[in-house]
């Protein structure tokens, strides 16, 4: 063995070693109710919230609808039983016991802000100015956060600039008190609260998210943005976020998680449910890195998601891009139904697995309307000891003349010791119908390393970069704040998967 | 549970027969029977297939007649024909080339009958394999001879008679060492007569042989067929499977390879030709078990009216099977708003050094095509023949020999005639 390679190795290895970059936990005092599930719960989170009586009904049909139902098995995934009962299904930061406080409680400088929170913001990576801006002091630039701590919204920023638009962006709990109406006409359209075992279970009891409502004809001014952390411990985080964008309005919604290190499993089962009316637009660009468990595969978060989007009027548009880094199992499938003609959807794709991570995503394209299109660009690269799958459907109805679907699913094996798979499903009952879908499954070529090594690149950013390219297509669909974001991560991710 | 219960009739055949399996097997499957029932469209495995013509007694049959064979016999006299009608072996011939023997199952002593009835299912609660196993009494083994070169094929006529009950058949077929041979399975029966074979073959392939096996689904359009191949590759040994169907009301294929030494090569090639009310369906699972072995996959659908093709196939290449080739391909044509297509081609792959694509379209026949041709004074009903026809004949010209091409081709293009006629 040469010197240059022991060196190599040695590199390597403390790579490998490397912790998970955003493992922490913030000791802030929590308000939780104790584990366990049973409709007194439901009650209790739904009375905590002050929620008008329709929404506590909602709740509980949801939750007796899920006491019929069983897990789903035929994801490409293995993990221990849940014990519901065993998790506690609501927490929120002392100050937020009441929304009012809240709002009356908002800092007047960063000085008067918890510094607790602070340093949670600043290992986030959360850039300074926007840290301020999330405690309110500090005027706003052109991206608004909604940062959700836990389960209730800390704070919610741009209000003023996203009023005057005639935007509403707030939590969901806001939304229920000011806009009951809208709550009312959109919950449960796209995702029926007993739509799937874990959607059911969210329904019932969901503790917050963010609602975001474009009214017709409106551009929304500046890029919508969610923080999600999960840091009790123990407990599920069920998160509910509703999109509606009017006629003609167009809305770019980003979403980014980091969750602290810890040794229990966590659950997260969130509803994610757009609506799309007649020419209108919505991109959601999500880009996840919870704590994917440490290399032994102990702990990390399970991400069971329901991603919905419903493209309901004419001309429409979707666009679901995603950057899976994180979570020890992720199932999670952003749909499309393209109910009106001519409307788009879109799903880009880039899902790293390392280490015992298990990722079962993909997406659905159901169409319906006529003249329909949709695109899948699915990434997955899977290193360690890790499973990834794609699993998708496109689903021509025969009411769907002239429908077009392009879908290309591309793996790419880090090692030896991991698993890629695609596990399509197409369904054609239209015959002007025109679908075409395309996998490859490869490992990055010796060739390839060798030229780059060639060239005074190490291995490890000759990998790097062989792997961004991989991905290029989907980060070209980023917002470009993402895109930087999800390239580090990429990086990140694939620490020591080399060599 | 999503299954459905085992429908009375069948509970009835159960212990009609005395059955072929050795004792063990036979327990346990008449239990796993029993236990699981049929699949309905909640299983997984059964989501585009529905069984529910299984659930009522087949009706009874109104024609005594044995139905005329495939017509293969004119076009390969030389070949080997076995026949059976109804799922019972009426025809063996006495005489047979050098290197190869047939016994028929209910002669097989029990060496033979625990090789056939080894296999175990792949997908969960496979009740129809279980039926197959508790219930086999009629079938043959066919042994090819270590270095046997066989050159007339082996036809296996299954002459679907009408009858009240199953007909569950299990064929065997062992080619030894650097052996070579041709099987072709044909399927046939009258139009509008009712009647259900349940089959299951095993293939084992040793070191270096090759084993050309031809499934071949002709008239026949109230015919219920559900069957399975288990096939082994040892070392060296190829495995060419050419899968055409265009009769029956429905037809359930599964065809199971494992590749299990390196060097082995599988093709699995396919054409169904859904139309009426048609239902074609063909599962296949290609397990890649060791490392320098290839398959290459290619199957087409060609769905009219209100037929249903629908086409799963999953290329699994086990870990450490390093440095292997995979290709397979789903292309379907769908000529009918009425008409159905579903595909699934799957990879599941745990090995890192591997090539392993698949691509899948549907879609109708190309416009520019269809106007080129009707711009030279073809008219459009010839156009659309010409390139559906066109489009079947990419499969048909994988048939082994010219005279099967030709005959072949010639099936299909009077089929779409009629069609046109209509």
């Amino acid at each position: 063995m040469t010197e240059q390679h022991i060196t190599e190795q040695q590199e390597i290895e403390h790579l490998m070693q490397r912790e998970y970059k955003y493992g922490f936990t913030t000791d802030i005092e929590q308000d939780i109710i104790p584990p366990g599930l049973n409709e007194d719960v439901i009650r209790l989170i739904s009375a905590k919230k002050n929620e008008p009586e329709f929404l506590l009904e909602w709740r509980l049909k949801a939750y007796r609808h899920w006491l019929t139902m069983t897990p789903p098995t035929w994801a490409h995934v293995h993990y221990p039983p849940i014990d519901y009962q065993a998790l506690s299904y609501y927490a929120a930061p002392k100050t937020a016991d009441e929304l009012a406080e809240i709002e009356a409680s908002k800092p007047q400088s960063l000085d008067e802000v918890d510094p607790k929170l602070l340093e949670t913001y600043e290992k986030l990576g959360i850039p300074l100015h926007e840290r301020a801006v999330l405690a309110g002091v500090v005027q706003p630039s052109n991206v608004a956060v909604d940062a959700v701590f836990d389960s209730v919204s800390v704070t919610t920023t741009f209000k003023a600039k996203l009023a005057e638009a005639g935007v509403i962006f707030c939590s969901f709990s806001e939304a229920v008190h000011n806009h009951p109406d809208l709550i009312k006409k959109y919950l449960g359209t796209v995702v029926p609260a007993g739509d799937n075992y874990y959607a059911a279970l969210n329904s019932a009891v969901f503790s917050d998210g963010s609602f975001v409502f474009v009214p017709k004809g409106v551009r929304c001014p500046m890029e919508l943005s969610t923080y999600f952390r999960i840091n009790a411990k123990n407990t599920g985080q069920f998160e509910r976020t509703l999109i509606v964008a009017e006629e003609g309005a167009h809305v770019s919604y980003l979403e980014g998680c980091t969750a602290p290190q810890r040794d229990e499993n966590q659950l997260h089962a969130a509803v994610v449910e757009l609506v799309a009316l007649d020419d209108a637009t919505i991109k959601y660009s999500t880009v996840q890195n919870w704590y994917p468990g440490d290399e032994e595969g102990k702990g990390g978060i399970y991400n069971f998601v329901t991603k919905r989007g419903d493209a309901r009027g004419a001309r429409s548009k979707i666009t679901w891009t995603q950057v899976e880094a994180g979570s020890a199992i992720t199932w999670k499938y952003p749909s499309c139904i393209l109910r009106g003609d001519d409307s788009v959807g879109e799903f880009y794709s880039v899902a790293v697995s390392n280490n015992y991570q298990q990722v079962d995503s993909g997406t659905k394209m159901i169409h319906l309307g006529k003249r329909t299109r949709s695109t899948i660009v699915s990434k997955s690269i899977s290193a360690g000891h890790s499973q990834n799958a794609y699993r998708g459907l496109v689903h021509i109805a025969k009411s769907a003349d002239d429908a077009r679907n392009y879908t290309q699913c591309d793996a790419l094996l880090i090692g030896d010791r991991n698993g890629a798979h695609t596990f399509p499903y197409i369904e054609a009952k239209n015959s002007t119908a025109q679908i075409e879908h395309e996998a490859t499954t490869s490992k990055i070529s010796d060739d390839q390393i060798f030229y780059l090594q060639s060239r005074g690149i190490s291995e490890e950013n000759a990998t790097n970069m062989i792997v961004n390219g991989f991905c290029k297509e989907v980060f070209n669909e980023l917002p470009m704040e993402f895109a930087v974001e999800a390239q580090a991560l990429l990086a990140v991710s694939l620490e020591g998967s080399v060599g | 549970m999503s299954r459905a219960p085992l429908p009375e009739w069948l509970v009835s055949t159960l212990d009609q027969q005395e059955p072929a399996a050795p004792g063990e097997i036979h327990t346990t499957a008449r239990v796993q029977v029993v236990e699981w029932g049929l699949p309905t469209l909640r299983d997984e495995e059964w989501r585009w297939t529905n069984l529910r013509a299984l659930t009522r007694p087949l009706p009874k049959p109104q024609q005594t007649a044995t139905p005329e064979g495939s017509g293969l016999n004119a076009i390969l006299p030389q070949a080997i024909f076995i026949r059976f009608a109804g799922g019972k072996l009426v025809e063996c011939p006495g005489e047979l080339p050098d290197g190869l023997r047939l016994t028929p199952l209910r002669e097989a002593d029990l060496d033979q009958r625990a090789a056939a009835f080894a296999p175990k299912a792949v997908t969960p609660n496979d009740a129809l394999l279980a039926l197959n196993t508790a219930t086999a009494a009629e079938g043959l083994i066919i042994d090819i001879a270590a270095n046997a070169d066989i050159k007339p094929p082996i036809v296996l006529e299954f002459l679907d008679a009408p009858s009240e009950t199953a007909a569950q058949t299990r064929v065997l077929v062992r080619c030894g060492p650097h052996s070579r041979a041709t099987l072709i399975e044909t399927a046939t029966g009258a139009d509008g007569v009712t009647s259900w074979r349940n089959s299951v073959l095993v293939a084992a392939l040793a070191a270096n042989s090759q084993l050309t096996h031809l499934s071949l689904g002709l008239d026949g359009d109230a015919r219920l067929l559900t069957d399975r191949s288990f096939v082994t590759l040892a070392r060296d040994a190829r495995y060419r499977s050419i899968n055409i169907q265009l009769g029956g009301q429905l037809v359930r294929r599964e065809i199971d390879v494992n590749i299990t030494d390196t060097g082995a090569h599988c093709d699995l090639f396919g054409l169904m030709m859904p139309r009426a009310k048609q239902v074609l369906d063909t599962h296949t699972r290609l397990t890649h078990g060791a490392a320098h072995t290839t398959s290459d996959e290619r199957y087409q659908v060609i769905a009219d009216e209100s037929g249903r093709g629908i086409f799963k196939g999953r290329i699994l290449v086990a870990q450490d099977a390093q440095k292997i080739e995979a290709y397979q391909s789903s292309r379907n044509l769908l000529l009918s708003d009425s008409a159905e297509i579903d595909t699934k081609p799957e990879l599941e792959i745990y090995a890192d050094d591997v090539k392993c694509s698949h691509g899948a379209t549907i879609g109708r026949l190309d416009d520019e095509a269809l106007y080129y041709l009707q711009s030279r004074g073809i008219s459009t009903a010839n156009a659309r023949k010409l390139l559906i026809a066109g489009f079947a004949q990419e499969i048909v010209d994988l048939l082994v020999t010219p005279e099967l091409v030709e005959w072949m081709g010639g099936i299909i293009s009077r089929r779409l005639e009629r069609q046109n006629a209509q």
